[in-house]
């Protein structure tokens, strides 16, 4: 499917030339660690033992019977080490950094999620992590920069631009134009020039094998995924692709509703055919191809560009996207919390709400499996102040009394 | 230092910062300054080849609502009052955005001499290298003096004129030393038949460095020096036009006033 580093138009390595020969060097070693049993061995007892997988998969039958539609399974990547599937590509990436030498690992954050599972792999596999994170995300996601620091992962604060994802994107690709020689850039999702979302996919696509081979005989009628970037999407959705079923389905960020700034929908919104960061793919950009501001409840889905592969397959039909809104998102949270005990990371809660929908519309008798990409603990000052703003503020309010008592 | 070298400076500038008319005022006094050629920036979201205070520069232009017409625009006013060499900088994101070959006639419309793209490059290039070539304003590869020869050897088949040799591995904006590595790499393009012109540049800020540089290369590029002279002056028309020549080691006449 995958020629130069294309899908269809959308992919490419579009970077200055100083970046030119690093990503070759990392086609090539990946290329070969694909093939080397020792790599794979290592990889798999990581797998097994650090990371906790198998993830199960939960049949929902208390959403399903509560839907009165289609059956639900939940597959559990949240519970994953670090709370969310960013660990499977940095823990697979992170091997690879240490098969080619490299004693460094940079990486860019958004939620935090990433970071988080970076700074996690690298001290396991004792290599240096720098983790870049834009000033109003580590604002918004501060518990995860408190556990990055607890890793042992520098993270440094990115000033310019919007301050936000986009931003560490740009700065982890400028300190790599002048590391790579020592260090490997981390990047966490199926994006970017190439290999990596190549790269991404093989090392996230442990989600969907697994889900197969836990379904066993249930042939799923659809599949469920939210996409940021797309990469748990990709992941899962892997063993899939080829063939016309079952119907795969990527929900995005509609944050607060159409309209410039309102939302992260790239399919579903108005992406427009692009270059940043250095692939081809859709992006919400202004006429003169200058990168808009997006908003998402969700700091994970809250990015302009998706991966090449993903806008692919969405223009050749085979994944189909919709939008989700913030608050469609918090009534899944809700739902999935009160019906299975499960709290789904905002991100995930987009999937979930996807979920909901398309099991009603397909009715009994058919099946949907949505993936709980992350758990929603680290949402908590998000999710809370969304859900039990005054009473949350209170609590806030007496904590960092009793803090500065103390 | 060789007193009696030439200086040729091609200094960057970016369209709209720190305003339009400021934008244009600085052009004005690099030309009086006795610049080479100009190399215009236009204003992008997320220049990740360049440094922290030319992205800066082109936040502030993009949020005072410049827009990729204001540089056509920018460039008429230019070229009713001066015939020097302009070289165009964009990303691949506005230089696409309204078609290709669409943005290269309009550059190709104010005279310019040649089209730098960084995230462009030979091989993954959009059809920049040939369309450019074709309508007369060829693109200027951006190159690093650690590249193999196979790959030299494919940069310098394409149709170019001339090519930007970054000097330093990284981003614009931090002093580089010309050091043994970047001059036998310089060199090494000097003994090629049918070079193409070498412009050089990435951290140049010393009238010392200018001139090392200029024994191995056509022109050298100032940047950011240029963009932090920019944010501090009252008169950057002015500023600019007294760095160049300080650049260049020329004394310069005062002006009057
Ligand atoms: C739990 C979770 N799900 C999904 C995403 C979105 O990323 P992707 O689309 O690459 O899976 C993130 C990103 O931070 C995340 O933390």
């Amino acid at each position: 499917m995958n020629e130069g580093g294309f899908f269809g138009e959308y992919g490419g390595r579009y970077v200055a030339e100083v970046l030119r020969g690093p990503l070759e060097n990392l086609e090539n070693e990946f290329r070969l660690a694909q093939t080397d049993e020792a790599f794979f061995s290592e990889l798999e007892n990581l797998r097994r033992n650090f990371i906790g997988r198998p993830t199960p998969l939960l049949p929902a039958l208390n959403a399903s019977s509560s839907i009165g539609g289609a059956d639900i399974y939940i597959k559990l990547e949240g519970l994953a080490n670090t709370g969310a599937h960013k660990i499977n590509n940095a823990i697979g990436q992170a091997l690879l950094a240490k098969r080619m030498g490299k004693t460094r690992v940079i990486a860019e954050s958004g939620a935090g999620q990433h970071g988080v599972a970076c700074a996690a792999a690298c001290a396991r596999l004792k290599i240096d992590c720098v983790v870049y994170m834009g000033e109003e995300d580590i604002r918004r996601q501060r518990p995860n920069v408190y556990w990055m620091k607890l890793y042992g992962a520098e993270v440094k604060s990115v000033s310019s631009g919007t301050r936000t994802l986009k931003d560490s994107v740009n700065a982890a690709l400028r300190d790599w134009a002048s590391s790579w020689e020592n260090t490997h850039y981390l990047l966490g999702s199926a994006l970017g020039p190439s290999p990596f979302p190549d790269m991404v996919r093989s090392f996230q696509s442990v989600i969907g094998r697994e889900t197969k081979a836990q379904l066993g005989d249930v042939t799923p009628d659809a599949l469920v995924a939210c996409v940021g970037g797309g990469s748990n999407a990709i992941g899962f959705f892997e063993p899939y692709l080829e063939g016309v079923r079952p119907i795969l389905l990527g929900a995005e960020a509609g944050g607060r509703g159409a309209g410039i700034g309102n939302n992260a929908s790239r399919i579903s919104g108005d992406g427009r055919i692009s270059i940043v960061h250095g692939y081809k793919s859709r992006f919400l950009v202004d006429l003169d191809g200058q990168v808009l501001p997006t908003h998402s409840i969700s700091a994970g889905l809250d990015y302009p560009g998706i991966g090449p592969q993903l806008a692919y397959l969405a223009e050749s039909g085979r994944i189909r996207f919709v939008s989700v809104r913030d608050d469609e998102a918090l009534e899944a949270l809700k739902f999935f919390a009160i019906e299975e005990g499960l709290i789904f990371a905002m991100e995930s809660a987009h999937a979930g709400a996807a979920a909901i929908t398309l099991a009603r519309s397909l009715g009994p008798g058919k099946t949907v499996v949505v993936n709980m990409s992350g758990r929603g603990d680290k949402d908590i000052f998000i999710s809370a102040a969304a859900l039990d703003g005054p009473a949350w503020k209170t609590f806030l309010r007496e904590q960092s009394i009793t803090e500065e008592d103390s | 230092m060789n007193s009696d070298v030439k200086a040729s400076l091609i200094t960057h500038m970016i369209a709209g910062y720190p305003d339009f008319e400021k934008s244009l005022e600085v052009a004005r006094g690099l030309i009086a300054g006795g610049a080479y050629a100009l190399e215009i920036q236009i204003p992008f979201s997320d220049p990740n080849a360049d440094g922290p205070l030319i992205e800066n520069a082109c936040r502030v232009a993009l949020s005072r609502g410049f827009k990729v017409a204001d540089t056509w625009r920018l460039l008429e006013v230019i070229r009713a009052e001066s015939s020097i060499p302009i070289f165009l900088m964009s990303y691949a994101s506005t230089a696409i955005s309204c078609g290709l070959a669409n943005f290269l006639r309009r550059a190709v419309e104010f005279a310019t001499t040649g089209i730098i793209i960084p995230n462009l490059v030979p091989g993954a290039d959009e059809g920049l290298f040939r369309t450019a070539a074709e309508l007369g304003c060829p693109a200027v590869p951006v190159l690093v003096p650690w590249i193999s020869d196979q790959r030299l050897d494919e940069i310098l088949s394409m149709p170019i004129d001339w090519i930007y040799v970054a000097l330093r591995s990284g981003i614009t904006g931090a002093y580089t030393q010309i050091e043994a590595p970047q001059r036998s790499f310089l060199a090494k393009i000097r003994t090629r038949q049918r070079r193409p012109r070498i412009m050089a540049g990435f951290g140049i800020q010393k009238t010392a460095q200018v001139a090392n540089l200029l024994e191995f290369v056509e022109a050298a590029v100032v940047g950011s020096a240029i963009v932090k002279t920019i944010s501090g002056a009252r008169h950057p028309g002015e500023a600019v036009r007294k760095l160049v020549g300080e650049l260049q080691n020329i004394k310069l006449p005062k002006t009057p006033g």
